[in-house]
């Protein structure tokens, strides 16, 4: 049998990648990459425990809006990015220095 | 036996696919290890027997965000950043360089090393429960909790999904200078 | 409860002899059953994706009253066979600017996510793969690996013409999957399950029963199902993403011999899934008219070859729509699909809840007759 202990080893290290992610890579989108890596693990998590520790499925429902808050961070994020490509013509998270144009 | 093959298939894609959106240098070819990534994690739901939440995982990522990324991607340049490698104001490469890379490979291997630690101190006591090798569905339940035990969530998740939409169509919106 | 064809088979006495003959190993027996259906369905599917070409030219000739092909085998029947040989002995084409691994990943994608839908489509009651819980939720769900797919196959081409088709058609089919699901949802909603067994469970017996007529509102969600349907699939008039007049011939442009093959085939089979889902959501599916107590193998046949015939009256439908229509324009695709598409579905979504509500789920046959069953 599957034990929990291997989830939660691969949901670390989908963290850490995401970690990784976040702060090697200067590009926005790859940063928005990186967060969605992190979501993801944090959503395997609860319902790793939702099977092996509780008895209920209310970890499966946490990772439902997990998924849910993705989304809505990904739209967002990404209508960000293009109103900054629009204007500084770069995605480079470096040139996001100012708060107005 | 079957559960087993789907896990370390499952397993597989997802590190695989993480680890090659973590060292590839093309952002396009990021986006897409990210996809193999997802349908992964499906995956593992699945070996968990969280049908819904699988399929619910595919649905929304593969359909809606890898899409959204890959749009964006290309709106913003896509592999014109692989070659402008380095920026005019001396900032580091969009894709990263060594120095950002080893800084980043020293922040997750001091993070898995303290999490590990940790874990093996758990893992030993943690709470177990009778595990059945049956999966039974878990739609009509989950339904269940989501409108008697969630149902305030589930309303205000609703509520922040129509603030992103209309907020995403502001921001997005060409403006005249 | 999640039912397959082992499931359904297990019924049967044979099934003890054969797993005799396996010699008790349950797990192998399983395997070989499922492999067995695997390769008999995706064949039978690959077969009507080729003759679906052959099917496509023929009736178009004969809208336009022309003969089509005639020469390979009797009637030209042939045809796909010659074409299949001519797309395999062509030579692979790469652009020598094109991004390699993205290039090969695409057409790949696209027959990924259409030959795993097939894996719950009902074609009868006992012959269904997997008749999973979330079944039509995985079917929609796993069939937007296609759109990824038309987008990274205009990408990857690296050419104008595939760029633009590449980006209306990952556009175009996440704007329509979501009437598509809409109206799909109001459909789970009369029969309280997201399994196509509990869907075609509900509408056993005479077409009274099917979803189709079930209540005013279902009846208009088959037709925002269908439109949609058709431009999901890039079908005509929603084919803009492959327009040859404009773009060539859009994100396979650059694609030639057996990766232009995958597409097209992919293309072929998603029609007659998208097809067989509404004949399975909306047509009753492959339930027999009359209600028997008992069910043998040859029965199951039966209902294989109802379901067929219905959802290959769809296909004929959607050919006889390709020939018919003028294409739409970028605009007019885009204003169908949120002006008019999304308002009708979600008006059906709330139509349905409210109609499950005021009659007790009856359908306007069993009002008629009074009381119903």
């Amino acid at each position: 049998m599957i034990s929990l202990t291997s989830y939660l080893l691969i949901s670390l290290f989908l963290f850490v990648l995401g970690l990784v992610v976040m702060i090697a890579r200067k590009n926005i989108v790859a940063i928005l990459l990186g967060i969605e890596l992190i979501l993801n693990a944090a959503a395997l998590n609860f319902v790793a425990y939702s099977r092996y520790v509780t008895n209920n499925l209310d970890g499966h429902v946490f990772s439902l809006f997990i998924i849910v808050v993705a989304a809505a961070e990904a739209a967002v994020g990404l209508a960000i990015v293009i109103r900054f490509f629009q204007i500084k013509e770069s995605t480079h998270i470096d040139e996001a220095t100012q708060l107005r144009n | 036996m079957f559960l087993q093959v789907l896990f370390l298939l499952s397993a597989t894609l997802t590190i695989g696919c993480g680890i090659a959106v973590a060292v590839t240098r093309n952002l396009m070819h990021s986006c897409v290890f990210l996809l193999g990534t997802l349908i992964g994690i499906a995956g593992l739901y699945a070996t968990l027997g969280a049908d819904f939440v699988a399929v619910t995982q595919i649905m929304v990522y593969v359909g809606g965000i890898v899409i959204l990324m890959l749009f964006a991607v290309m709106l913003t340049g896509g592999k014109d950043f692989v070659s402008r490698a380095q920026n005019l104001l001396g900032l580091a490469p969009s894709m990263g360089n060594k120095w950002t890379f080893a800084l980043s490979g020293l922040v997750g291997v001091v993070f898995i090393l303290t999490n590990v630690k940790l874990l093996m101190s758990v893992a030993s006591s943690l709470p177990t429960k009778e595990i059945n090798n049956e999966l039974p569905s878990t739609v009509n339940e989950i339904g269940h909790l989501l409108v008697k035990d969630h149902v305030l969530a589930f309303e205000l998740s609703s509520v922040l999904l129509l603030g992103a939409l209309v907020g995403a169509a502001i921001i997005a919106r060409p403006r005249k200078q | 409860m999640n039912q397959t064809v082992v499931s359904y088979l297990a019924q049967y006495e044979f099934f003890d002899s054969l797993l005799a003959l396996f010699g008790g190993n349950q797990g192998l027996l399983t395997f070989v059953i499922f492999m067995i259906f695997c390769l008999a369905i995706v064949g039978m599917c690959a077969t009507i994706g080729g003759l679906g070409t052959y099917a496509e030219r023929k009736i178009s000739a004969d809208i336009q009253a022309r003969i089509g092909p005639n020469r390979v085998g009797p009637y030209g029947i042939l045809q796909f066979l010659a074409d299949g040989v001519k797309m395999m002995t062509k030579e692979d084409v790469m652009p020598f600017s094109a991004d390699k691994f993205l290039f090969y990943l695409a057409p790949m994608l696209a027959l990924v996510g259409v030959f795993a839908t097939l894996a719950v489509l009902p074609f009868s009651t006992g012959f269904t793969l997997s008749d999973m819980n979330v079944g039509i939720f995985y079917l929609i769900a796993i069939s937007s690996l296609v759109g990824v797919s038309v987008f990274l196959g205009g990408y990857a081409s690296n050419s104008k013409w595939s760029m633009l088709g590449g980006m209306r058609g990952a556009s175009q089919i996440i704007s329509y999957e979501i009437p598509v699901t809409i109206s799909i949802l109001a459909i789970t909603l009369l029969a309280g399950g997201m399994g196509f067994g509990t869907i075609s469970a509900h509408q056993r017996g005479l077409p009274t029963n099917w979803f189709i007529f079930h209540n005013p509102f279902s009846f208009i969600a088959f037709f925002v199902y269908f439109v949609g349907a058709l431009a999901e699939t890039n079908r005509a008039p929603f084919d803009l993403p492959e327009a040859e007049s404009e773009l060539v011939s859009g994100y396979h442009t650059e694609y030639t011999g057996m990766r232009f093959g995958f597409f097209a085939l992919a293309e072929y089979i998603e029609v007659f899934v998208v097809c067989g889902v509404g004949a399975a959501l909306f047509l009753g599916g492959s339930n027999l008219p009359v209600d028997l107590s008992f069910d043998i193998i040859p029965l199951q046949l039966v209902e294989v070859v109802i379901f067929m015939t219905k959802a290959l009256l769809l296909y004929y439908v959607v050919i006889w729509i390709r020939w018919t229509f003028p294409r739409l324009r970028v605009d007019q695709l885009m204003s169908i699909c949120w002006k008019y598409l999304t308002p009708i579905a979600i008006f059906n979504l709330v139509g349905c809840a409210i109609w499950v509500v005021l009659f007790n789920g009856k359908s306007v046959a069993q009002l008629l007759m009074g009381g119903g069953h």
